[in-house]
């Protein structure tokens, strides 16, 4: 009977032993795979801007676009300049207001910034 | 892009991250909305997650705060860059403050208000030890109006999203996974979950004592 009862237990300790192993390569398991699953999101929303930012409509044509009236717009003075657009005044001011949604497309570039401030 | 100036790199930047931030902050409503188990405290069998079949319930919560957190990086940057960009006049404290732009106020209002609420969701989760978990839990679900007041945003303040494109379909993709996972979820917290058994071998060592 002690002998059956010292069997048990050491058989218990011995599964509980290989239970814990398990765990924690279980664990280290996981671990990797939530660190690869970040990573590969990581890389994956990088590559995503990136596309994003080359193609969109407006990319291609935006660089000089926004350059230009990026240009004037800093001369008239940036915070003036988006602050008062809102009258509506001036032909130069309309496209600060919808440029940063949106750049104008190579086909109908200034059209369509135009309507899209208002 | 050979005539791209560093107005315009801040521009694509903001816009850029500004999608992707959309795609990541959806991905992270819908996997918390997966992972999170109010009606059973021990939910599912093996403490996975309810959708999930291989993934441990660990891996699943460490991936939503992942995502959170990359979702939060790209939101700074692109808050960061639309402010940078000298084409309009967005100030930082704009940004923070509701409704203090000049430019597009209720549309750029939607956005400091959803990167408040993003904030308060993120701190608190990382204060989440010291402050219990049912103040947590509370504060958590602001993450459920943090998210559409953020599509708000996007969707008012993009011109690409006002007419048929790419962006607009991304945008509607996100709207209709993320209510497709809340319609799952509440579904699932109406059924009743069967309580988790102890695992053979545990019963097996309790009958051996």
């Amino acid at each position: 009977m002690t002998d059956h009862n010292q069997y048990a237990r050491q058989h218990t300790w011995q599964h509980a032993g290989q239970s814990v192993a398990a765990r924690a390569a279980a664990r280290d398991r996981g671990r990797a795979r939530l660190r690869a699953a970040t990573i590969s999101v990581a890389a994956v929303s990088l590559i995503g801007a990136g596309a994003v930012a080359v193609a969109l409509p407006g990319a291609a044509a935006a660089s000089g676009a926004h350059a230009t009236s990026g240009h004037s717009s800093s001369s008239g003075g940036s915070a003036g300049s988006a602050g008062s657009a809102g009258s509506g005044s001036s032909s130069s001011s309309s496209p600060a207001l919808s440029s940063p949604s949106s750049t104008p497309t190579s086909g109908s570039g200034g059209g369509q910034v135009t309507s899209g401030g208002s | 892009m050979t005539g791209v100036s560093s107005s315009t790199a801040l521009w694509y930047a903001s816009r850029a991250t500004g999608v992707v931030s959309l795609v990541l902050l959806s991905a992270a409503v819908i996997i918390g909305i997966v992972v999170s188990r109010p009606a059973c405290p021990r939910g599912a069998p093996g403490g996975r997650p309810p959708g999930s079949a291989r993934l441990p319930r660990f891996v699943v919560l460490g991936l939503h705060r992942n995502v959170s957190l990359l979702a939060v990086a790209f939101v700074a940057v692109h808050v960061l860059t639309a402010v940078a960009d000298s084409f309009v006049s967005i100030s930082l404290a704009a940004a923070i403050i509701p409704f203090a732009s000049a430019y597009e106020p209720l549309w750029m209002g939607l956005g400091a208000v959803s990167l408040d609420l993003m904030v308060a969701v993120i701190v608190t989760s990382l204060l989440r030890r010291h402050i219990g978990h049912r103040v947590w839990r509370a504060l958590h679900w602001l993450a459920y109006v943090s998210w559409p007041v953020a599509v708000a945003h996007g969707i008012g303040s993009s011109t690409d999203l006002r007419r048929a494109g790419p962006l607009l379909d991304l945008t509607i993709a996100c709207i209709a996974a993320v209510v497709i996972a809340l319609a799952w979820r509440v579904t699932r917290a109406r059924v009743p979950q069967p309580r988790s058994r102890p695992a053979p071998e545990l019963i097996d060592a309790g009958a051996r004592r």
